[in-house]
């Protein structure tokens, strides 16, 4: 009950605001849902008018757009000014789960999905996303004017987790604190199973958790600093530079030397980095939803059969949950006017999944580099040079190449050097761009752009991808295609989190689901024909559809080559897929690899290109909620730990590499 | 006025043909429903942009197809605007056409194609003409004094 008085409170709150944002200027009552502000978004003008009116005739205050990039803008310039989103799945400029995902990460709203597309693989393709609610054209008058629950619900849900955020981010600092430390302590000693859950408390982790308990119930309750993408990436390249383990927020704020911030910022947002980089690491423990994800999807199966692989590496070597390497995938690939789907994705996820966890533990390199050979030879022969190159990525990154899975397996090379790795995970990283782009990215921006948003950690690995450039990445990869094998990791470490199909569901809740899949779905979205990085290629400033990979980049381990994920993922070829989920392994292993080094570097660079927020948003569901950049900043986290999770030598991914 | 009964009992009777030769199906009851006295001629403004459009996808349409190697993830998107487009207002046999467009866009089948653009085409203007005639019915009926039976 009380939940639902807070919420009714904050509807009320909301209610009284209806007219104050309004263009009519008509002041709209109190009576929820009458007033409800709806933004509609449709190419089409003939539905968008009869959506207006249907609209307009519930009640609502509507708001068209013919324009998803306008409807983006509008709502960044107005925010709050708007209850619920309405969009269409199909639009020229942008995808409509792009946006949903976009919109999921920066502002929380609710965005319920449209389309005369009806078939259940479109549909998953939405809730993936997040998208609160599906509808199949043609809408009917009923049918909108029950879309005031899903703003109430969202409300409701979102109340429900402030009042349990403090305790439970107390509670789930020290937990990630120990999972963080175990995560290090584990690959820095070698540990055989990256799964293997250790008890042990690094000091700086002590300090540090204990600074940030301390400073997280004050932060959450001060004003809101907008993280932005410059912002974060001086964050992301002080928490590398001090080295993620003894990160704490004193000396990152004296690193950052940001006028006006406090410590009490940076500790809450560095939190939210360790969250985020612990789902990342993570995902791999999760397993057994890969099931249910992958269940739904077979139906148009057209996954690239990179993309299982992707995950099988993924699952394999960054213990990332199937489900999440599932979601990642399936987001990734699903794009395409749901050809990509998931569901091809998922069957091999599952079996990734298995795969991965029984490989690493058992051997660590080997296990791991042994999968992967055997993906490969599953693989389309695209994979062997995946394969190659995922061998030089570090070994735990191997597993994201998503293109080829056979690529992180062969990491024989991988041998597990934190340097080595790193540079690997570049090669891999270039290599596997160059493969996408042989095979058939065109376009893939200049990937440094898009991956580099991976805080900290993953940085590294965009920079190997051609888009690097920025030369942090040792192997400095930079060649053409930076296509965040990260990208594919963002997208894996919001699912594996949720380790459901909701990608973005992080296992604290944290992440939220439009995050992550929204994520994802850039990945995806980028299909060549879509992608906006596509276009862009050259540009980091790639579409707002883009800008969402580069979130994903980002997110640790996701990769600058988002981009370039998505593009491969246009093209439908296997080889796209490949390439991002392996990308984004290599990255991601690059990052723990090289912690902070590069991460932060080619962070920095990316990030300023990337639309920070979003990813931020994107990764962390709750935490979006409170801040936009603190979505990002957990996936950051989320990469990190992968990173430290396979240390170059005593990771099992590494190992893998080697193999 | 007898003019007034007269044409629109024609107007219900050609609606009524419409409907059971499936060129139009609920969705344009739906239309006709929302139209009131704030959007006297909304039925007409919202089939005016589909016609509109409509024109627009298939002059696409055919320029995709005429291309040497066929795009046909944009034919695609075109043919599925088209049937959303379609749906919203009820335009039942066009919106069939595409379905069966879609499937022969999947396969990559130029023909298949091909003659689904020419069948689209030919039901969306069957479909064009049949709604113009209904709306000059009910102008007449207007102007006649008389009002509109609708939703039927």
């Amino acid at each position: 009950m009380a939940a639902m008085q807070r919420v009714a409170s904050s509807l009320g709150t909301s209610a009284s605001t209806y007219g104050s944002c309004k263009g009519t200027g008509v002041k709209v009552s109190d009576q929820f849902p009458a007033g409800l502000r709806v933004l509609v978004v449709d190419d089409d003008i003939t539905c968008l008018r009869l959506l207006e009116k249907m609209l307009r005739r519930c009640l609502y205050h509507v708001t068209t757009c013919s324009q998803a990039t306008a409807a983006l803008k509008l709502l960044r310039e107005r925010k709050g000014c708007f209850d619920v989103v309405l969009s269409d799945v199909h639009m020229p400029d942008m995808d409509g789960f792009k946006l949903l995902e976009l919109l999921g990460l920066e502002m929380d709203l609710p965005v319920i999905m449209m389309s005369a597309d009806g078939r259940t693989s479109a549909v998953m393709r939405g809730i993936i996303h997040g998208a609160c609610d599906y509808l199949i054209k043609p809408i009917r008058e009923e049918e909108l004017k029950n879309i005031w629950q899903h703003v109430i619900r969202k409300k409701w849900h979102d109340s429900k987790e402030q009042e349990h955020s403090g305790s439970f981010e107390d509670n789930d600092w020290h937990k990630q604190g120990n999972d963080d430390a175990e995560i290090a302590s584990s690959v820095h000693e070698g540990a055989e199973g990256v799964l293997k859950d250790q008890k042990k408390r690094s000091i700086a982790k002590e300090e540090d958790d204990a600074e940030l308990e301390n400073d997280d119930p004050s932060a959450s309750k001060k004003p809101r600093v907008v993280w932005s993408v410059e912002l974060h990436q001086q964050f992301v390249s002080a928490v590398n530079h001090l080295g993620i383990d003894k990160a704490v927020p004193k000396r990152i704020l004296e690193l950052m030397n940001v006028p006006g911030l406090t410590r009490e910022n940076v500790a809450s947002h560095l939190q939210k980095f360790r969250l985020y980089l612990k789902r990342l690491s993570g995902v791999a423990q999760q397993g057994g939803i890969s099931n249910t994800f992958c269940g739904p999807l077979d139906s148009n199966v057209k996954l690239n059969p990179l993309g299982r692989y992707d995950i099988q590496v993924l699952a394999a070597s960054s213990q990332i949950p199937p489900q999440t390497l599932a979601a990642l995938h399936a987001e990734l690939f699903g794009h395409p006017a749901g050809s990509m789907v998931t569901t091809v994705d998922q069957p091999a996820l599952l079996q990734a999944s298995m795969q991965g966890p029984k490989c690493i533990p058992v051997e660590p390199g080997m296990a791991f580099g042994q999968r992967l050979v055997k993906c490969q030879t599953n693989m389309s022969k695209r994979f062997p040079q995946n394969v190659v190159s995922a061998e030089e990525v570090a070994p735990g990154f191997v597993a994201w190449p998503s293109n080829s899975v056979g690529t992180v397996g062969p990491g024989s090379n991988l041998g597990g050097m934190s340097s080595q790795n790193s540079n690997m995970l570049m090669d891999l990283l270039q290599q596997q761009s160059q493969q996408q782009q042989s095979q058939q990215l065109s376009s893939l921006p200049e990937p440094s752009r898009v991956i580099n948003v991976q805080p900290s950690c993953l940085v590294v690995p965009s920079q190997t991808s051609a888009t690097f450039q920025a030369g942090n990445s040792p192997a400095s990869v930079n060649q053409n295609y930076s296509r965040s094998p990260m990208i594919d990791y963002s997208l894996l470490s919001p699912q594996s989190n949720n380790s459901s199909l909701n990608i973005g569901q992080v296992s604290n809740g944290d992440l939220k689901t439009t995050g992550v899949s929204g994520y994802s779905g850039l990945g995806s979205i980028s299909p060549l024909s879509s992608c906006s990085v596509n276009p862009d290629n050259s540009s980091q400033q790639v579409q707002s559809s883009t800008m969402t990979i580069r979130a994903a980049r980002q997110l640790p381990g996701l990769g600058p080559d988002i981009s370039n994920f998505q593009v491969s993922y246009g093209a439908k070829s296997s080889e796209v897929l490949d390439q991002g989920p392996l990308r984004n392994l290599g990255f991601v292993g690059k990052c723990t690899s090289i912690p902070g080094r590069l991460a932060v570097d080619e962070f920095e660079s990316t990030m300023s290109n990337l639309e920070h927020e979003k990813f931020y948003m994107e990764m962390n569901g709750n935490k979006v909620k409170q801040e936009p950049y603190v979505e990002f900043t957990d996936n950051t986290r989320v990469g990190i730990p992968i990173l430290s999770q396979l240390p170059p030598t005593s990771s099992d991914l590494m190992s893998v590499f080697t193999e | 006025m007898d003019s007034v009964v007269q044409l629109q009992r024609q107007l219900v009777d050609y609606t009524v043909q419409l409907f059971n030769e499936g060129f139009l199906d609920d969705q344009f009851n739906q239309l006709q429903q929302l139209q009131d006295e704030s959007n006297p001629d909304f039925v007409v403004e919202v089939v005016t942009l589909f016609f509109e459009d409509s024109e627009r996808l298939l002059d696409e349409l055919a320029k995709a197809l005429e291309q040497q190697s066929v795009d046909y993830t944009k034919i695609d998107a075109h043919v599925h605007q088209l049937k959303g487009s379609s749906s919203s207002i009820g335009a039942q046999r066009v919106q069939k056409v595409c379905i069966g467009f879609r499937n022969f866009c999947e396969e990559r089948n130029i023909e298949g194609c091909q003659k689904c653009l020419h069948q689209v085409k030919r039901e969306y203007s069957l479909v064009k003409t049949k709604l113009e005639t209904l709306f000059k019915l009910e102008r007449k009926v207007l102007a006649a004094g008389g009002s509109i039976p609708w939703p039927m």
